[in-house]
């Protein structure tokens, strides 16, 4: 009894374990559109979730969709095996069926592809969200984003909208990315209004990603914010997110997106209507940009390229039309900080 | 005599069977010449050997039919036929004169024939009245009713006088109790033919008795009771008949008023009996174990073994009688290092070993043979040789320095199935393969191949049939001779005083009375067991 | 003969599991209108070039030397009854603590490499032990504390590495350890690759391999042929039966835990020394919940244990060659979870059938043992001989 209680309690977690999530797999998109680059060769190699995970996989992709319907060419996608084990792999099977350029897409992939790009001088590699500089690899380009940037404009849309002069931060994992997510938020917000309260939480700490995909954990946290008087949560915390949203709906309060244009990605109305605006992190523009370059021959290596306002890697989202009242306001700070009249910190004051 | 019985029986059977045949189904079932049950011809192969060969049995109704046999006599296999659990190869089964066949025990129930196994299939933490429900609930709008449950379990309860309780929690009821629960779960189901297979193993003298009190309440309801059995004296106090089944074959009838239980048992092994008697004298003065003041304090706080002393010499058979429950099992669990004393001393030869681990123990000259084999002698799942060494892993032939010498096991497995008799294909055998007699006598063979200084043999010949029974009587007196030492605890009476030099009996944990078994009669010894003699009047 | 039928019943449940995974994975390909045959296709096509075929044995080979060591460490405690649902922690924070110590000193190579992994060893368990304390003397199942422990480990794991044990600057998104010098890398063995004539592949064959089947030929010699190993297994066929054979219930308990803790800290040393040489946040997770399936398919012995580790790691490769032909991921997924589910219904079916198996040979023994001859049986339904016997 004991036993075979706990042989399926065995089944049952290595289920758990193998089963990934990804939601879809690759199905591979040939559109032979106009353009010249039959040749093309695009690959993808996604973060853990895959693509279907309607965040950054899917903005990669939706990128290279775009790229591949203006020159023509092929994409083979691929998501790694549940622990992500085998990231070099998936890079280096790319380059061994002849893809030019590879894309990895996350920063997980930061050390991997810099050893892959040196065993492939010939093929050119792409990073969202991780440094080329430094590497030593001249054939890879770091796809950075000023995500700062776009968070000081949520964070002055939070402050605008506040009725309670109090807002929330909800953090996936206590690391640096998600640390200028929170700098810039603050500061937009106490540029706005100077006394405003900004409560911020990291749902798991450094070294634990587990906080990127706890929606239940991101529930709790936002909870605790909406009842400690918050009423608008931004969240920078992947799949953790929805629970914000959630907790958002049964407060009857505000969120707001991280990423891609959450308002269309949630597909319950309960949820949408909670979903103010979102902070765009424009992997698709910064993808593609980065394909026509490499189409017309000048990718340059060994650099990054990094994705501001000024050049809409990043922005707010308008979906819902929850913020069509304050766009004068925000697009002034934009301004201002395209202009360099502000200059957005990338760590949070304490 | 007996021949003439079974004779004048089977012929009669015959007769009336062609006449019933023209009637067979038909439209007369008070017809008094058709069997309740009737088995002709049946033969049950399994791959590569026969389980039963050409069976022939013929239960009337309302009585009480015994089929005695010896462990691995095929018993089982004709049971597990009549209740649809397997399909015989040839042969027919009839009830009431109607040729049937099962596919499932579903349909055996539904012919209503009943199985009482001998280990209980209860759920603990139910009560008696969801035990005897389940799988067949009464059910309003759905839900159990637990009314009209209980209204039929205490009809059947005083139709039967099975004196149950439906709201008591099986875990709390004593072990008659819940072949009671079991035997009402049966009929609850609309039983008329009930099967108990050795429903007497598990109990003591008293409940036995119980037993048989409610079979002949079944009885004079008109129902019909077939029970399985190799205790030849309690078949002969219950049995209106008995069928001898050897070999897989049965060898005949025999009519119980009239057949002594030496040549039931005759018929039963096909050969001469031995007893368990050993009458001359064999004790030495060296004292090889001393138990003193020996205190267990069971879990609520109540001492289970109650300040016992004891003495076993070389050469001795010391006998622990008394009722289970008495403290019996906590003492030799005491000796052999696993569970801990409140107080006292244990001495094995010169040493005191007290303090000592149970490995250590059994290194030093303890030989034990548990009560429970299949929870403490043997590894069910592992092969023979594996439980050869069980106990002795330690020591020669089992170990060479930290490993195991497997070749020395295997090739000592040999010899002690070969001494020992344990029928098996070879030492690679899996031990859950064995009958209850083979691996006891493995048990058996290998504790004594150790030589120990004492033995501990609790329940050595429990679920065994007569012929292990008698060759482990034969070894336990080979051994005494030699000069072993033997605590023996047994809940056989005649074991008891058969093989023991002296007798102590425990009450409440306590040594009540030593008795000097030459000229004590079962009777007597019951009557201390059970305190009604006190030891002044017996000793 | 006799192999074969020893083997016979040890190879079923495996074979059988594979087979009924193989059908019903094919029956959800089938309803997901994916090719079967193809998929298989697929999956066996390891590359047209030498090199390509060594670099798909080469990751195959990599990638089931952890899963090797975790369901090692996961069988060693099944074998007696332990359920150690901890590997996972025990080997996060082995790994993280072996990659410190093997950074902070310099030593001769083979000796720095024989501290790593002592120190991975020793913290497994450590660790593990923790586990055996609890269960010895507060009577905590293992399974409850080894989970939680799992939580305290995965915990403390993050915090050393974010803490004292940080080697990378602020700022970079990885963090990881001091990286540990050359000295106490495991070197590859892409030289006997090429001694047997092989290509040599641009992947490196994990040296730790030779490591990993030392330790999974000790345990099969420990468990089959040591007097330990009899009170392991022992204990875990009944667990009543072996304290009555004298077998210390309790310290058999600790010194179980502890040897499978031992072997859990080893699980994430071949990529630790083989090549990421540092532990780092995106360190292979998950291991030790595969270990318990592993291990299971492998029915806790050794060499199953390897073959299932081999089946698992294919299963992982192909997941790569799938995906670039088009095929969804989740096929993998899909046949992995299958198996393991199978594994536990097979399991049961080849114990029963041996069960059956076994009873059938020993009533032919009996029955050819000491039978009289068929002419000496007594003739059906007659009692003449009983009649005879009982009158003479």
């Amino acid at each position: 009894m004991m036993k075979a209680a706990a042989l399926l309690l065995a089944g049952s977690m290595a289920l758990a374990a193998c089963a990934s999530d990804e939601k879809s797999g690759g199905t591979a998109s040939e559109s032979s559109a106009s353009g010249g680059g039959k040749d093309l060769k695009i690959g993808l190699a996604y973060d853990t979730g895959g693509r279907g995970d309607r965040s950054f996989n899917d903005s990669a992709y939706a990128g290279v969709e775009a790229a591949i319907k203006e020159h023509g060419g092929k994409l083979s996608e691929l998501s790694p095996n549940a622990d992500a084990s085998n990231r070099a792999d998936l890079l280096t099977q790319l380059a061994d069926q002849g893809y030019n350029p590879i894309i990895a897409v996350g920063f997980a992939y930061g050390q991997d592809v810099v050893t892959v790009a040196k065993q492939y001088p010939d093929v050119d590699f792409a990073i969202v969200d991780s440094s080329a500089e430094g590497q030593g690899a001249d054939n890879l380009t770091g796809l950075l984003f000023a995500e700062n940037e776009g968070s000081f404009l949520a964070g002055v849309a939070a402050a605008l909208k506040t009725e309670t002069n109090h807002i929330g931060f909800v953090g996936g994992v206590d690391t640096e990315l998600i640390h200028k997510f929170e700098a810039g938020y603050v500061a937009g917000a106490t540029a706005v209004k100077p006394d405003i309260t900004v409560d911020r939480q990291y749902i798991s700490p450094e070294g634990d990603f587990s906080g990127f995909n706890d929606p239940a954990k991101g529930k709790i946290v936002a909870q605790g914010m909406f009842d400690a008087g918050a009423d608008i949560v931004y969240h920078a915390a992947g799949g953790s997110g929805l629970g914000v949203f959630q907790a958002a709906a049964a407060a009857g309060k505000r969120a707001i997106g991280v990423d891609s244009d959450q308002y269309q990605t949630v597909d319950d109305p309960a949820l949408q209507a909670v979903i103010m605006t979102s902070m765009l992190k424009r992997v698709d523009n910064a993808v593609q940009a980065y394909i026509d370059s490499f189409v017309d021959g000048s990718v340059k290596g060994g650099s990054d390229v990094i994705n501001d306002l000024s050049t809409d890697g990043v922005g707010l989202a308008t979906s819902g039309g929850f913020i069509d009242d304050i766009k004068s306001d925000i697009d002034e700070y934009k301004q201002k900080i395209v202009d360099g009249e502000i200059t957005v910190p990338t760590e949070p004051t304490k | 005599m007996l021949g003439r019985a079974s004779r004048g029986r089977t012929g009669r059977g015959r007769s009336t069977l062609a006449e019933t045949g023209a009637i067979g189904a038909g439209a007369n079932p008070g017809e008094t010449a058709a069997y309740a049950v009737e088995l002709k011809g049946i033969t049950k192969r399994f791959p590569g050997v026969v389980a039963n060969r050409d069976i022939e049995l013929r239960v009337r109704r309302g009585e009480v039919h015994a089929i005695v046999g010896e462990n691995g006599a095929g018993k089982s296999t004709l049971m597990k036929t009549l209740y649809g659990m397997h399909r015989p190869d040839e042969g027919t089964i009839s009830l009431d004169g109607r040729e049937v066949h099962f596919r499932s025990p579903a349909d055996a129930i539904a012919a209503g024939i009943g199985m009482v196994h001998q280990h209980f299939m209860l759920a603990d933490n139910f009560t008696v009245l969801e035990n005897i429900v389940l799988g067949s609930e009464p059910t309003r709008g759905g839900r159990l009713d637990r009314s009209e449950g209980r209204r039929r379990i205490l009809e059947i309860s005083d139709r039967y006088a099975l004196g149950l309780e439906p709201d008591v929690l099986v875990e709390d009821l004593g072990v008659g109790d819940r072949q009671r629960v079991e035997i009402a779960k049966v009929l609850y189901r609309g039983a008329t033919t009930l099967i108990l297979d050795e429903p007497t193993a598990v109990l003591v003298p008293q409940e036995v008795d119980e037993l048989f009190g409610n079979l002949a309440e079944l009885k004079r309801e008109g129902l019909t009771v077939i029970f399985i059995s190799h205790k030849l004296d309690e078949v002969r106090k219950v049995a209106d008949a008995i069928t001898v089944i050897r070999r897989g074959t049965t060898v005949g009838e025999a009519d119980p008023k009239t057949t002594t239980v030496r040549e039931l048992a005759e018929m039963m092994v096909g050969s001469e009996l031995p007893s368990p008697e050993t009458r001359t004298s064999t004790v030495r003065d060296t004292v090889v174990l001393e138990v003193r003041d020996l205190t267990v304090t069971a879990l609520g706080g109540r001492a289970a073994v109650d300040d016992v002393s004891l003495v076993v010499r070389e050469g001795e058979v010391v006998g622990i009688a008394g009722v289970e429950g008495n403290g019996q099992a906590e003492l030799v669990d005491a000796i052999m290092g696993l569970r801990p004393l409140t107080s006292g001393s244990i001495r094995l030869g010169d040493e005191d070993i007290t303090s000592w681990n149970t490995r250590t123990r059994r290194e030093a000259g303890l030989g034990f043979i548990p009560e429970d084999r299949h929870r403490q002698g043997m590894l069910l799942d592992a092969t023979l040789w594996e439980n050869r060494i069980l106990g002795h892993q330690t020591r020669p032939p089992a170990a060479k320095g930290w490993f195991i010498d497997r070749k020395a096991a295997r090739a000592d497995t040999e010899r002690v199935m070969k001494e020992y008799d344990v029928r098996a294909p070879g030492p690679d055998t899996l031990a859950v393969a064995l009958s209850g007699g083979n691996q006891q006598k493995l048990i058996v063979g290998r504790e004594m191949s150790s030589s120990p200084r004492l033995l501990i043999a609790a329940h050595p010949t429990r679920g065994v049939d007569v012929g292990a029974q008698a060759a482990i009587w034969g070894l336990l007196k080979d051994a005494r001779a030699e000069g072993m030492g033997i605590l023996l605890i047994s809940a056989d009476l005649d074991e008891l005083i058969g093989l023991s030099d002296t007798l102590q009996v425990m009450l409440r944990g306590r040594l009540v009375a030593t008795l000097d078994p030459t000229n004590l009669t079962p009777e007597e010894l019951g009557g201390h067991m059970t305190g009604a003699r006190t030891s002044a009047g017996a000793a | 003969m006799n192999a074969l039928r020893r083997l016979g019943p040890a190879l079923f449940a495996p074979v059988l599991a594979v087979v009924v995974a193989v059908v019903i994975s094919s029956v959800v390909m089938a309803a997901l209108h994916v090719n079967p045959l193809r998929v298989f296709e697929v999956m066996f096509d390891f590359g047209d070039t030498p090199s390509q075929q060594v670099t798909a044995l080469v990751v195959i080979v990599n990638r089931a030397i952890p899963l090797f060591l975790a369901g090692l460490a996961v069988a060693v405690a099944f074998r007696m009854g332990l359920f150690n649902i901890g590997v996972e922690g025990q080997y996060r924070l082995a790994t993280i603590m072996a990659a410190a110590a093997g950074a902070a000193v310099s030593l001769p190579a083979p000796l720095h490499v024989v501290l790593i992994v002592v120190v991975a060893m020793l913290v497994g368990a450590l660790w593990a032990g923790i586990v055996a304390v609890l269960k010895v003397t507060r009577g905590v199942s293992e399974v409850i504390s080894s989970i939680m422990l799992n939580f305290v480990a995965l915990g403390l794991a993050s915090y050393f590495l974010t803490g004292p044990f940080r080697g990378t600057a602020a700022g970079t998104q990885i963090v990881s350890t001091k990286e540990v010098p050359e000295s106490g890398w495991v070197p590859s063995l892409n030289g006997i690759l090429g001694a047997l004539g092989l290509a040599n592949p641009p992947r490196q064959l994990y040296g730790f391999l030779v490591i990993a089947l030392v330790a999974g030929v000790g345990v099969a010699i420990l468990l089959n042929r040591t007097r330990f190993g009899f009170d392991l297994r022992a204990s875990g066929l009944s667990a009543s039966a072996a304290v009555a054979s004298g077998v210390d219930a309790r310290g058999m308990v600790v010194k179980t835990m502890l040897l499978s803790g031992g072997i859990a800290g080893l699980i994430g040393l071949p990529d630790l020394l083989g090549s990421t040489h540092a532990y780092t946040t995106n360190f292979t997770a998950g291991l030790g919940f595969l270990g318990i399936a592993v291990s299971l398919l492998g029915r806790n012995r050794p060499g199953g244990i390897a073959l299932a580790a081999l089946l698992f790691a294919f299963l992982d490769r192909s997941l790569v060659p799938l995906q670039i032909a088009d095929f969804p991921a989740s096929v993998v997924t899909i046949f992995q979870g299958t198996i393991v589910l199978a594994v536990v219904i097979a399991n049961e079916v080849a114990r029963r059938v041996t069960r059956r198996a076994a009873e059938r040979g020993t009533a032919e023994a009996t029955e050819a043992g000491p039978t009289p001859g068929p002419g000496l049986t007594p003739p059906p339904g007659g009692s003449t001989d009983a009649r005879q016997e009982v009158q003479a």
